[in-house]
């Protein structure tokens, strides 16, 4: 198990460890299906492109907030817990892409007796463009 | 005077208004598993009850954007012959608005609190709230924001989490 953070320890401006993430059809495929996603602009290229002007199939927005989801989990360990996440499409994640997700301490204090930490959050792919720019709210333990 | 598109279209007064509230069916440990391998999150406390129960949630539980789906979209399960074009059957994110297809829409922006973690077996309900309709001056035309907020809880009356969506409108291109 991975060494837990404590709210101390975190410094404004540090970054957090990134997750990568690939984009294939697979994946897309799998969650459409898994939540009953009909919208054939994740699973019908000619579709996408010719009916609807897309450059390809493309991933479902939602899957940026699983990524964050995941990406702030993975950080905030056993002890922590992630409370807020928010973010803004801006570019496709199509298949191919092979995204970054990471993020960076802005903030941090004690509220309600809880160590809170506030960070900015990205989605950048193979070609650096920062496709689905967010920001995060996780509590973090307190060594006391 | 500019003229206002939301008052056109008559919409400013479901600014406030509320959907009906729906519960979903129990989550399955097989809804938690697969979602998990599609996002491609392996944390084991998803996938084995053993690991969940050692784990921050003490049991299975589904990883947090979940809660999203845990109630289904209400409406999306019609044969093929009743979908649209693009296989939707109903407006994900703005309900019960007339005309709102008369609009192009796209996802602007999600926002996201977590309270509660959903686990197997919970029955989740959401209710949905129009928040906030605001229009812009965009290059090629008005736009139009449209906020809503839905609000998961469980079986025991819990807050789960609280999801903002933001979608933009323009008018459709003749």
């Amino acid at each position: 198990m991975k060494d837990q953070v404590f709210f101390e320890d975190v410094i404004v401006g540090q970054q957090i460890p990134s997750l990568e993430k690939k984009v294939t059809t697979i994946n897309i495929l799998m969650y459409v299906s898994a939540v009953w996603l009909i919208d054939r602009i994740h699973f019908d290229q000619p579709y996408a492109i010719q009916r609807r002007g897309l450059p390809d199939v493309v991933a479902p927005g939602n899957m940026a907030g699983d990524y964050y989801a995941q990406l702030l989990s993975d950080w905030a360990g056993e002890k922590g817990e992630v409370r807020k996440t928010s973010f803004q499409f801006r570019n496709f994640m199509v298949p191919g892409d092979v995204l970054t997700c990471g993020g960076k301490v802005v903030n941090k204090y004690v509220g309600g007796g809880k160590g809170r930490v506030e960070l900015e959050l990205w989605i950048i792919n193979q070609g650096n463009v920062n496709c689905v720019p967010g920001k995060g709210v996780v509590e973090l333990p307190m060594r006391g | 005077m500019k003229e206002s598109l939301l008052e056109s279209l008559g919409w400013t007064k479901y600014i406030g208004s509320e959907s009906e509230m729906h519960t979903g069916e129990p989550v399955l440990a097989r809804d938690i598993r697969r979602y998990a391998l599609a996002i491609d999150d392996l944390n084991p406390i998803y996938f084995d009850e053993n690991a969940a129960k050692k784990g921050k949630y003490g049991g299975l539980a589904a990883p947090l954007n979940y809660i999203t789906w845990a109630v289904g979209v209400p409406g999306s399960e019609k044969p093929v012959g009743e979908l649209g074009e693009d296989g939707l059957a109903t407006f994900v994110g703005v309900p019960d608005i007339p005309n709102v297809w008369d609009l192009g829409w796209v996802r602007g922006g999600d926002e996201l609190e977590f309270f509660k973690p959903v686990y197997v077996n919970d029955r989740v309900s959401v209710k949905g709230k129009i928040v906030d309709m605001k229009e812009k001056d965009g290059k090629s035309g008005k736009l139009l924001f449209v906020t809503s907020e839905f609000t998961y809880t469980n079986q025991n009356g819990e807050l789960l989490a609280k999801h903002r969506v933001t979608m933009i409108a323009t008018p459709r291109k003749e």
